[in-house]
């Protein structure tokens, strides 16, 4: 579902107001840190309900392509995912795990068959430059997965098994328990496929596609008093993938995955003043094997401390101020890497002002310092209109950067120590009307970024990273939302369309892997205990070289699910039936993506 | 010409996924049944991680012509294509990561056959002597023991025999019914050259040469000259680049400064060319010393340099991800006659075999 957040704050105001006190905004920012909306007025959000998280069991990248508009470039279907959000790059979006960000310290990305969402309670995505809150790399716009921390005493389980295609299995198993002192959280799921699904027009199948995971989620919180909570997060991902063939080479790779995350959080709620103290420590791994028959391999991996201190303070009812500060440490190792270490040191300011009622606006600084580079100061400006009831106006200015990563300033061969950060300045404006049943979000966005970082070939064995490409993108996005309840009956109904240019201002060329139409619409009945879903996805044309000459066609998929609820919706069943039109197409050229395919899911609620 | 392993595990390391085809530009088009008997042709190797080759046909009447094995065959090449050989009325592509060689029509373009199986195993050139094809074989690119040639029966199309050779057989010639074979060292380097009797079919001697031996060229007299580019900085045991020439009675080289490392040796009308950091240079077969003024107008970074009939043909592979050139220049004028757009990645221009 998307909201617009700034909507539901400027009611949580009048409410705030009205209690004639600031503890609604401050719980609001001392669970949402800085992805919270008082403090990204200016900013569109979506928010993807734990409903959908817990009931289907698929990869990140899966999910997000289902029940939002965003564009992915698949390797075959379970291989490397990275996305592409407005345009932008996959390094310059931002991925969070409870504020924290998560983007490979190697090289800048996130693979989203990396990350499985049903551990999590709630993913927010939020579009637009956010360096300044949010730090580097969040260009295009952020995606937060996080953890809800509940006191209520109470206890649940979920169960979920599932079976499809390919032979896949998959389980995910969770179990909850609180007090009005403590919470407990662990979550542990495992899938395995064969992936073996036939390239449709071919006599070849997905050879070498079998993939197997772990995850594990584990959440334990302690409330001191009142006023302070400390949170203990953890995440283990451990993947296990063959790399699928092509259309016209067989593939004996390997590629082996290992993350895991600590977070330690210690937060302060008082009456005008609020603060957060983070440590963090993420590791990741990944080992490739040229011929998984053998025992040669070349491996990569990071080590990242992060310590981060926020605080948020009122000084009356129309203004509060949040400033943050943060250090950065890596080490990155590896069969390319000797050494590497980058040392970060970053803070921010935020001012929030609401200078007349049902208007408000931010304007925030960052400034950093690096051991290996000029960190550039970076300022934002977003505001929030209400015009009317039924219709909002938001806007946001913002200069942004991206840092380079370990691989593009320690790879050996090629690595280049003298890198700078790119830098991008964004701008949109959006419009949402909502009205009863009905809402609707036009947004238009600009993006200009300078001294990207580009992999070139000096000779023919050696490359070079350099800031040497410029990139202007621009585009609109749009989605409608219907909700009708008749009776027993609803129906939702939602859709979606992005056009986004993305020019190469070298070239003056569309940026490869980079649709300029996307279009997403989900429609959702439910009667008594019988559920039905259809979503209907469209893909368009993507450019594969960049001189723009060749191109992947554009697809169309549809999906359907339908489900049943038992013993008061203590059981759950839902048959989903993907790609059934047995579309054939694929995200990465000569990398063909399943044809018609089927899944059965178990939920069990205790 | 080759795809050394740092820069597969790079392309891995960045998620370069990028690779470019012309697959679902969907060719209904029926066959069509070009003559591609004068002209010559450029083999593009495709995208780097996955997709296909191509041909690039370019006509004496200055026709160029894209993509005309899918053309003619309605199908994809392969991944990789790495080389290509003409001899008489076939021509012989070899595909590198699908592992096999494919003999069309050389006038034609038309599939004939297909070489393939436990006996072609990342294949990287192919040179024909009296009706046998020899097709140097990396195997397993890090099995440094598994590294072969394919003998192959011209008439059967079937291989016949195998010669195990030291890591990383790249560039083949002939000269005196002996076949010389470059062991570059595939992923890794090597400094040999092993000569094989093409009468036995034996090795005959392994002649230590520098680091990397890229390419070699006979000149009129018989003589091999290989090219040694020397290790790489990275591999933190930097070796200059020598130039050898190995004939009958001795065997002498030149040696490049150490942080020179030179490739593309090709060698024409008594003179040698290659190309060493961004730059042509000529050298003629009786020179004592390196030249050390480069050719004028003929400088680039090529990805393959070939003499041809008084003319310097090289290929530009640009961005890798996009549609290459191929230059032509003509040598005693000092001259860029063409630029020609190519497939992407042009790695080989095949003329009409001098064989």
């Amino acid at each position: 579902m998307r909201y617009n957040l700034s909507f539901f704050l400027s009611f949580f105001c009048v409410l705030a107001y009205t209690q004639n006190n600031y503890t609604n905004e401050l719980e609001e920012i001392v669970l949402k840190g800085n992805f919270s909306p008082t403090l990204n007025s200016g900013y569109s959000t979506e928010t993807i309900s734990d409903s959908i998280l817990k009931s289907t069991y698929q990869s990140f990248g899966n999910l997000l392509q289902n029940t939002s508009n965003l564009y992915f470039k698949q390797n075959g279907n379970g291989m490397v995912s990275s996305i592409s959000l407005r345009g932008t790059g996959a390094s310059r979006t931002g991925v969070y795990w409870n504020g924290i960000a998560i983007n490979s310290s190697l090289n800048g990305q996130t693979d989203f068959n990396t990350l499985f969402a049903n551990g999590f309670d709630n993913v927010v995505i939020r579009r637009g430059g956010g360096s300044v809150l949010l730090g580097s790399g969040a260009i295009g716009g952020a995606i937060n997965l996080s953890d809800e921390i509940l006191f209520n005493s109470e206890r649940d389980g979920n169960i979920l098994f599932g079976f499809g295609s390919y032979t896949t299995g998959n389980t995910q198993l969770t179990g909850r328990i609180s007090t009005d002192k403590l919470y407990a959280k662990i979550s542990f799921g495992a899938f395995g496929s064969k992936n073996d699904y036939p390239y449709l027009g071919t006599n070849l199948n997905n050879e070498n596609g079998e993939l197997k995971n772990y995850n594990f989620n584990g959440v334990f919180a302690f409330k001191l008093n009142e006023q302070n909570t400390i949170n203990f997060y953890t995440t283990i991902f451990d993947s296990d993938r063959n790399t699928s063939r092509t259309l016209t080479a067989l593939s004996k790779a390997k590629l082996l995955d290992f993350n895991s995350r600590f977070l330690l959080d210690w937060k302060y709620l008082g009456n005008r003043y609020t603060s957060s103290f983070k440590m963090a420590y993420l590791y990741e791994k990944n080992t490739y094997f040229f011929n998984r028959e053998q025992a040669e391999f070349s491996e990569s991996l990071s080590k990242k401390f992060i310590g981060k201190y926020d605080m948020t303070y009122f000084l009356n009812k129309k203004i509060l101020f949040n400033a943050g500060a943060q250090i950065d440490n890596i080490k990155g190792k590896g069969t390319n890497i000797e050494k590497a270490v980058q040392n970060d040191f970053t803070s921010y300011l935020l001012f929030h002002h609401e200078p007349i009622s049902k208007v408000n606006y931010n304007v925030s600084i960052r400034k950093g310092f690096s051991n290996q580079y000029e960190i550039p100061f970076i300022f934002a400006v977003d505001f929030n209109a209400e015009l009317s009831t039924n219709l909002n106006l938001k806007g946001n200015f913002a200069t942004n950067y991206r840092l380079p990563t370990i691989n593009d300033l320690y790879w050996e061969p090629g690595g280049n120590p003298d890198l700078v950060p790119e830098t991008s300045s964004t701008v949109e404006l959006g419009l949402l009307y909502t009205k009863a049943i009905f809402e609707f979000n036009l947004t238009t966005f600009l993006i200009k970024s300078n001294n990207l970082i580009q992999w070139q070939p000096v000779s023919t064995d050696i490359w070079h990273p350099l800031n040497i490409q410029n990139v202007k993108n621009y585009g609109l996005e749009l989605s409608v939302l219907l909700h009708k309840k008749i009776n027993t009956h609803i129906i939702d109904f939602k859709i979606q369309y992005d056009y986004v240019t993305a020019i190469d201002q070298g070239l003056s060329k569309q940026l490869i892997y980079v649709p300029n139409h996307k279009a997403n619409s989900i429609f959702n009945y439910k009667f008594k205990s019988w559920g039905f879903s259809y979503n209907l996805q469209y893909t368009g044309k993507v450019y594969i070289t960049t001189s723009n000459t060749q191109s992947l066609n554009a697809y169309t998929l549809s999906n359907i699910s339908i489900n049943r609820s038992f013993f008061k919706n203590k059981l759950q069943l839902s048959f989903q039936v993907n790609n059934l039109f047995d579309e054939k197409y694929q995200s990465v050229a000569y990398r063909p993506m399943p044809n018609r395919n089927f899944n059965l899911n178990i939920h069990l609620i205790i | 010409m080759k795809t050394l392993k740092p820069i597969v595990t790079l392309f891995f390391a960045l998620f370069l996924l990028n690779s470019c085809s012309d697959d679902n530009n969907e060719n209904t088009d029926p066959p069509i049944s070009g003559d591609y008997k004068d002209g010559y042709f450029v083999t593009n190797e495709g995208p780097f991680q996955n997709g296909s080759g191509t041909i690039t046909f370019v006509g004496n009447d200055g026709t160029v012509e894209q993509s005309i094995y899918k053309k003619v065959n309605g199908d994809d090449l392969g991944n990789i294509v790495q080389s290509m050989v003409l001899n008489d009325d076939r021509a012989y592509i070899v595909v590198n990561n699908s592992h096999k060689v494919v003999v069309v029509d050389r006038y034609t373009m038309e599939k004939i056959d297909v070489i393939k199986g436990d006996n072609v195993n990342n294949p990287r050139y192919f040179v024909i002597f009296k009706n046998v094809g020899y097709l140097s074989n990396w195997g397993d690119p890090n099995d440094p023991s598994d590294d072969f040639i394919a003998m192959i029966d011209l008439v059967t199309n079937e291989v016949i025999n195998t010669i195990p050779v030291g890591e990383g057989p790249e560039n083949m010639v002939v000269s005196n019914a002996t076949l010389f074979v470059n062991l570059e060292g595939g992923y890794s380097q090597n400094n040999k050259v092993i000569s094989i009797d093409l009468g036995s079919n034996e090795v005959k001697t392994i002649t230590i040469v520098g680091e990397v031996p890229n390419s070699s060229s006979v000149d009129f007299l018989g003589a091999v000259w290989v090219l040694c580019g020397g290790n790489p900085s990275w591999t933190g045991n930097e070796t200059a680049g020598r130039l050898y020439k190995i004939s009958d009675s001795d065997v002498s080289y030149f040696e490049f400064e150490l942080e020179d490392h030179p490739e593309h040796l090709t060698y024409g009308n008594g003179r040698l060319y290659y190309n060493l950091n961004g730059k042509v240079y000529e050298m003629t077969l009786s020179d004592n010393d390196l030249p050390t003024e480069n050719m004028n107008g003929f400088d680039g970074y090529y990805y393959a340099l070939k003499y041809n009939d008084d003319k310097l043909y090289a290929t530009d592979a640009k961005d890798f991800a996009s549609e290459g050139d191929l230059k032509v220049f003509d040598i005693s004028s000092a001259k860029l006659l063409e630029t020609i757009t190519t497939g992407i990645i042009p790695g080989d221009i095949d003329f009409q075999q001098t064989q």
